[in-house]
């Protein structure tokens, strides 16, 4: 096999030949400050213009060394379209949804055209160009989130999560049934637009909700839209998620991105190779506050311990050190 | 313990919101005391509620339903509450610093507080240090919880507690952090009092705190 970036994500994504090393990658985001800084895309314009969006995941290839590019850096792509009013933030603070439209868990209509809405079309728009631009040489990641995490943006989070308490367990159902098709056509959509594989980040985190409700709830629906998505899926759940990974392995997806609370070598024995794993460096305080050296014997030990593909735990703070991305880079380039 | 009051701290750890009124109701008019019902019954579950979310037998949505069930039983007995069994057991300061807007983990631990019998005044989110040290100034409150879900807002916690030295109230008022990328090295590290993993640890520490 040869060892271009694609070839060893792709490869490794599907558990298949190793190549001569493992690949770095980043299923949420690695957009920093200093990223931004050096391609010139700047937040919010890199949430808003496909241009900027794309020179952002580019600049995480060309110059924090990652065998992935994605262009998706907010969790309100989605939420924006269905209605939710937002502020997009800027360089060093992450878009927010002002408004939660369905509090009373109203039903959500899904306007036909909404792959058209600007906050959508914007991605797809950032896929193309990377397609065209990297193509067959860099993995192309593109990300959607999950009904579940919808959900919380639609009803608002706590009242979400007060709701599955009380068991109203048909409110929940229906709004989950109602955004599924949102995340089903925005994944496709993605492949059309270029995406090798797409993440389907759902926040069914640990610590916040138990297995019992990912099983009872989301699992049946995870499944669904791994059945009805035409390319690779790589699951996103924050959290320490080692309660429930088996029953990810059961939700179709190739691989699931995983946090630092997890140790690595616990869920590479807990998952053997039913799916693929990508993580788990921490962020707050290795690559936050770390130091390179830091990132470099984290990232080595979870390539010792197994884990398919290297990277952050999650979306990264904005202000994390560029070096220290460099540093998983280096931690990989050294091989198995 | 009394059977009616058993029922009232199952109802909770349960989470049977629909009953806890009437059971608080009939219990009232017992000769069993509202100090009993409050403690043995309301308190107490809350107590299991915390221990059960930290083992992770249950999780946030199980915790607030009895949050929720016990605040219910808590506006009954209340009114019926005269002089010093009606005085809270402290007052608690409770906001998310400046720059974060994330609230869940800070109203939980405000259930739990209040359920635990404190008096407890919620600053909201993306609070301005003046503005904690202004109502520090003005509340006097024994415990001040702050509260922060993000990295890059963490050192705001170190601000109140440096602007708090500023104003001399730093003796006045323990400080108490928590939140997801929190933990006790830097609540020791910014000179805070004390760290709460989850809810139920910051609940036992404001009870601490004020020497219960």
């Amino acid at each position: 096999m040869k060892a271009t970036s694609y070839n060893l994500f792709m490869s490794a994504l599907y558990g298949g030949r190793k190549g001569i090393r493992p690949p770095a990658g980043n299923p949420t985001s690695i957009a920093c400050v200093e990223l931004m800084k050096a391609c010139g895309a700047f937040f919010p314009e890199a949430h808003l213009n496909a241009r900027a969006m794309a020179d952002l995941a580019l600049a995480g290839h060309k110059l924090a060394g990652f065998d992935t590019v994605m262009p998706e850096y907010s969790v309100h792509q989605e939420s924006a379209a269905l209605g939710c009013e937002m502020d997009w933030g800027n360089e060093t603070r992450m878009p927010d949804a002002k408004t939660a439209p369905h509090l009373d868990f109203s039903d959500v209509i899904v306007p036909e055209s909404i792959l058209e809405k600007p906050s959508l079309r914007v991605v797809l728009d950032a896929l193309s160009i990377l397609r065209r631009e990297v193509g067959g040489q860099v993995a192309i990641i593109g990300k959607v989130m999950g009904p579940w995490t919808l959900a919380y943006h639609m009803a608002g989070t706590q009242n979400f999560l007060l709701q599955l308490g009380l068991g109203e367990k048909d409110k929940i159902n229906r709004m989950l049934r109602q955004l599924m098709p949102v995340t089903i056509a925005f994944a496709n959509a993605q492949f059309r637009a270029g995406a090798d594989a797409v993440v389907l980040a759902d926040h069914a985190t640990g610590n916040l909700v138990g297995p019992y409700h990912y099983r009872d709830y989301l699992l049946p629906i995870h499944q669904e839209i791994t059945a009805r998505v035409g390319g690779p899926m790589i699951l996103h759940v924050c959290g320490n998620c080692l309660d429930r990974l088996e029953l990810f392995a059961e939700s179709g997806v190739d691989a699931y991105h995983f946090e630092w609370q997890v140790d690595a070598k616990a869920a590479v024995e807990k998952i053997g190779d039913r799916i693929s794993l990508i993580g788990n460096l921490n962020n707050p305080k290795t690559l936050f506050q770390g130091t390179p050296e830091d990132v470099y014997k984290q990232a080595r030990y979870a390539i010792e311990a197994g884990v398919d593909i290297i990277g952050p735990e999650c979306a990264v703070p904005l202000t994390t050190p560029l070096a220290n991305l460099r540093a998983i880079s280096a931690a990989v380039l050294d091989g198995y | 313990m009394h059977e009616s009051v058993q029922r009232i701290k199952e109802s909770i750890i349960e989470g049977r919101h629909k009953e806890i009124e009437s059971l608080v109701r009939e219990i009232c008019k017992t000769e069993i005391t509202l100090d009993t019902v409050i403690q043995e019954g309301l308190i107490a579950a809350m107590d299991v509620v915390g221990q059960k979310f930290g083992a992770g037998e249950i999780f946030v949505p199980e915790m607030m339903v009895s949050a929720m069930t016990m605040k219910l039983g808590l506006n009954i007995v209340k009114p019926l509450l005269t002089g010093k069994a009606g005085a809270p057991k402290g007052t608690v300061l409770m906001g998310t610093v400046k720059g974060d807007l994330h609230d869940i983990g800070k109203n939980i631990v405000i259930m739990m507080l209040e359920g635990a019998g404190f008096q407890v005044i919620d600053l909201g989110v993306d609070i301005d240090v003046e503005k904690v040290v202004a109502k520090v100034i003005k509340i006097r409150p024994q415990v001040l919880g702050l509260s922060a879900l993000l990295t890059t807002t963490m050192p705001e916690m170190k601000r109140v507690i440096e602007e708090l030295g500023a104003h001399g109230l730093r003796d006045r008022v323990k400080v108490m952090v928590g939140g997801a990328p929190v933990d006790a090295a830097f609540a020791e590290k910014i000179g805070a009092d004390g760290y709460g993993k989850d809810a139920a640890q910051a609940m036992a520490l404001a009870r601490s705190f004020v020497g219960l």
